[in-house]
């Protein structure tokens, strides 16, 4: 009789003892995203996908520029379980290894000149004469701040590119002459306000975003556009300077073609909520596939550079990503 | 010198209709009536501070109606005085001056002659804030006539004041009547005061002009209840008029004098009522027997209600009368009133 | 009160409280900072210029409010008319407006896609990115407070003064300059500095319009987000210091005043 009373009482606290671990089982409770601002738009697509299937999760997104985004991280320690940059390469200057172990590309994109019918010489604007239009005096051009977003310092490169590509020595100097301070936004989402209001002629961003906000735009060589991971050697040539970790420091950025990265940060508060939305995101018929949808075009599947690197996500993920350099 | 004619003005909650007045030059005219009842609205539209809906106003012959204040040639001396607080006394009586044509030494010359008249040389340099009521209504007073207007506005002067200085200025307001020559325009709801200080008037009640005329017309011939009531005619009477009498319910008032047949008023001054504890030997034609309901202290004299046959008589008496008669409530006493105190309207 | 029952120290304790909810975050900014911190950020020359540009917008903004807002708290004061409440409620509607949807508003408006920025744009006004920009925006944010202040002023004085004024031979014009005015220019001044501090702290609708040339929040924002709390004190110290001195100067000049009248 003992004996079965002891089994008894052990089955009960067995029990127990795993049904409030089931129960934390589903996600729950607040998902904090800071994205860069070109991910806006699929961001939030994915947002209402994944409260659908997981009604209990919050998901609280900040976009802003990829750079500014990081250093809400390192800087202000603000808390956030997942970041998602424009240029993978933010994540590994600015956050690796003291805030993150993980950096995954999942998309590429590249640069576009956007404008709409009301824009000063929207009806002959080409492939063939951006640049001379952008250097008219009458015609006002931007692009968002280098140091905050790397939409900001990829204009910069796809300027330098061009004027090896066309053979002007004087391009990049002249079409930044025609561009005062002014037409310099934080965040180049900000830009599209300004030529819907007619406030600005041209825009730099990105094509995903040009296609997402109805927005005309001119394609760029794939030599100069930072979208064609082929022509990586040429867009190495372009660099800017941009501020570093500390004020008063640079940093070097290096042309390269337009990658994304997202990871996920080792103080998450909520490391199991995120981990699901990831799990989610970097599904093919997920998040990847919407991504495809906004004209963003994704890596099928999201590639980590190293294994060692694999091995540190968290389970879910791992079968996601393929190690690739 | 001033007619207002037809007037209709409409101010808020105001709607003053169908003013018409004549006021002659010199004239020193009251504007009387109970509170509320529009008489600063049409002193202020005389001075074209408030807008007129329709009628005309004309002054020494000319249409003034859409003439701008400014323009008008009229002062207006308002119930709280209304002096520049960020002014001296002399620079508030001064004020005027600069928007006239004349030689500073023709001004300066106005200004003690006011300040003499007025006995506010030793307030010359004060501020506004310091003085007494009766200092800032002088003030005002001498504001208001340095630009020697043609015609002087003054709401409520006295009602600020106590007796003392309401007996006072009383007689500055006459001085200053004869020595400016000026027409003088003056509301209040005192008909005491009027009476002292005007020679002609105007009642006013509910925005409408109930009557106007001299001031003894308006005292001894009221030609309303309202007008009665506010000259204070105490004595009265809903009658039907028979020829030479009139009835007040079951009593019979002798006239004197042959008026309309039908229904009518009658009033008597309690001042003409005359009390006696026996009958009296006078040609006093109406006498009666009645009985005291009331005894009300008015101060220096008291007022007798007498119950004759239902009807309520108000009679004025001395305090030395009150004792004489041993006048107290119940006691049977007579009245008396000659036919010739009867107005009938 | 000689003794000290519930209400009293109930009343004592908010009032603490709220004094303390203001004081504590500006006394921790302000003592954080080292002073050599300080002294090398207002050398800086981008600093320097920024709150400069901030104090000359604002001033400039006060002044238009000052201007255009005095007649209408004027006519606001003395007159009824049909619609009053009307003008009245949107006149409160810069305070009512979240601040970004004013900056896009003014951006819309003035942008080349609409009839007005187009005019605008013939005449060689440009909005964004500009100081006139800033100042539009700032005179939309702080006139209210104008307006309501001077129309204080007005109502205080009694129509009767003007009255008597006019009834002397002075014209309207004549009266309010005579009369209104000295009686009401501590009310004035007094919306003057509230509508200059008003434009002093704007950033929300400002940055939205003009990211350049740098107000001094939006210079204290941008440092703040690229580089964090240590990079932007000083200049959030710099910028209430040089606010708050002005504004007790100005406060105290005009109390003065009012102890000797």
């Amino acid at each position: 009789m003992k004996n079965n009373h002891q089994q008894f009482i052990a089955v009960i606290i067995f029990l127990f003892c795993f049904t409030p671990f089931s129960a934390l089982a589903t996600p729950h409770g607040i998902v904090t995203i800071f994205h860069a601002g070109s991910l806006t738009v699929p961001m939030v697509a994915m947002e209402k996908a994944f409260e659908a299937k997981y009604p209990e999760v919050d998901i609280q997104r900040e976009p802003s520029g990829s750079s500014k985004a990081a250093r809400k991280i390192s800087d202000l320690g603000k808390p956030c379980d997942i970041m998602a940059a424009a240029d993978y390469k933010v994540i590994d200057k600015l956050l690796r290894p003291d805030f993150t172990d993980n950096n995954i590309r999942f998309a590429s994109n590249r640069m576009v000149l956007c404008y709409t019918d009301q824009s000063r010489y929207a009806d002959i604007i080409s492939e063939k004469n951006w640049v001379a239009i952008l250097q008219k005096p009458d015609v006002v051009w931007g692009h968002s701040a280098p140091d905050l977003d790397p939409c900001g310092y990829r204009t910069l490169m796809v300027l330098q590119l061009a004027e090896k590509y066309y053979q002007q020595p004087d391009l990049y100097q002249k079409t930044i002459a025609n561009r005062p301070v002014r037409n310099v936004r934080p965040k180049a989402v900000e830009l599209i306000s300004l030529l819907q209001t007619g406030n600005m002629d041209y825009a730099w961003e990105y094509r995903s975003v040009a296609v997402q906000h109805n927005l005309q735009f001119v394609e760029m060589p794939d030599q100069i556009n930072l979208g064609n991971y082929k022509f990586d050697a040429d867009y190495a040539q372009a660099t800017v300077e941009v501020s570093g970790k500390k004020p008063g420091t640079t940093m070097t950025m290096q042309g390269k073609s337009i990658t994304y990265g997202i990871t996920l940060l080792k103080d998450a508060p909520n490391r199991e909520a995120a981990t699901a939305f990831l799990a989610f995101m970097l599904d093919s018929s997920g998040g990847l596939k919407i991504l495809e949808e906004m004209g963003q075009p994704p890596f099928v599947p999201a590639r980590v550079a190293t294994a060692e690197m694999r091995a540190v996500l968290p389970l879910p993920l791992q079968p996601l990503v393929t190690v690739q350099q | 010198m001033i007619t207002i004619d037809n007037l209709h003005i409409q101010l808020g909650g105001f709607n003053l209709r169908d003013i018409n007045l004549q006021i002659a030059e010199n004239d020193f005219f009251m504007l009387m009536g109970p509170s509320g009842a529009g008489k600063t609205i049409i002193l202020e539209a005389i001075a074209g501070l408030v807008p007129v809906k329709s009628g005309r106003i004309t002054v020494a012959g000319q249409d003034i109606t859409h003439l701008p204040p400014e323009k008008r040639g009229i002062s207006i001396v308002y119930q709280d005085y209304a002096l520049f607080p960020h002014l001296t006394v002399a620079n508030n009586i001064r004020y005027g001056l600069q928007f006239q044509k004349i030689e500073k030494s023709e001004g300066d010359k106005r200004l003690d002659q006011l300040l003499g008249l007025l006995n506010l040389q030793h307030l010359a340099n004060r501020s506004p804030e310091t003085l007494s009521g009766g200092e800032q209504q002088r003030v005002a007073m001498a504001r208001a006539l340095i630009v020697n207007p043609q015609v002087l506005l003054l709401d409520e002067p006295l009602s600020a004041l106590d007796p003392r200085l309401r007996e006072e200025f009383r007689v500055l307001l006459k001085q200053i009547h004869q020595q400016t020559e000026a027409t003088i325009l003056m509301v209040t709801h005192d008909f005491a005061e009027a009476l002292a200080l005007g020679q002609r008037g105007a009642i006013i009640n509910m925005g409408k002009i109930e009557q106007s005329g001299t001031m003894e017309d308006l005292f001894q011939r009221p030609q309303s209840t309202m007008v009665a009531g506010f000259v204070g005619m105490k004595n009265l009477f809903s009658v039907s008029l028979q020829g030479e009498t009139a009835r007040i319910k079951g009593l019979q008032v002798q006239l004197g004098h042959r008026d309309s047949e039908g229904q009518g008023f009658i009033a008597i001054r309690p001042e003409d009522i005359v009390l006696s504890s026996g009958q009296l030997q006078s040609s006093m034609r109406n006498c009666f027997k009645g009985r005291v309901e009331q005894v009300i202290s008015q101060g220096f004299y008291y007022e007798v209600h007498v119950n004759v046959d239902g009807v309520s008589f108000c009679a004025l008496v001395t305090k030395g009368a009150l004792l004489e008669m041993e006048l107290q409530e119940g006691k049977e006493i007579y009245l008396f009133f000659k036919s010739t105190a009867i107005h009938t309207f | 009160m000689r003794y000290k029952d519930f209400f009293f120290w109930g009343t004592f304790a908010c009032a603490v409280t709220v004094i303390a909810f203001i004081t504590l975050p500006l006394l921790q900014m302000l003592s954080a900072p080292s002073l050599e911190v300080l002294l090398e950020t207002i050398v800086d020359k981008d600093v320097f210029n920024s709150i400069l540009l901030s104090l000359s917008a604002a001033t400039l903004a006060a002044l238009i409010s000052f201007i255009f807002g005095t007649p209408l708290a004027y006519l606001l004061s003395r007159r009824e008319f049909r619609g009053k409440r009307l003008v009245e409620g949107i006149i409160d509607l810069p305070i009512i407006i979240p601040h970004p949807v004013i900056g896009i508003a003014i951006l819309s408006i003035t942008g080349r896609n609409y009839w007005f920025g187009q005019f605008l744009t013939d005449l060689g006004i440009r909005i964004m990115g500009s100081v006139t920009g800033i100042v539009t925006v700032m005179v939309f944010v702080a006139i209210p407070f104008y307006i309501k202040a001077a129309k204080e002023g007005f109502d205080a004085i009694s129509p009767r003064l003007e009255n008597v004024s006019r009834s002397l031979g002075a014209s309207m014009f004549s009266t309010f300059f005579r009369i209104t005015f000295p009686l009401a220019w501590r009310s004035m001044l007094a919306g003057l500095i509230m509508a200059c501090a008003r434009a002093i702290s704007e950033f929300g609708a400002i940055v939205i319009v003009a990211y350049h040339p740098m107000i001094a929040p939006v210079m204290i924002y941008e440092r703040f987000e690229s580089y964090g709390l240590k990079y932007s004190q000083p200049v959030a110290v710099w910028l209430i210091a040089v606010c708050l001195v002005l504004f007790l100067l100005l406060r105290i000049l005009t109390t003065r005043q009012k102890k000797n009248v």
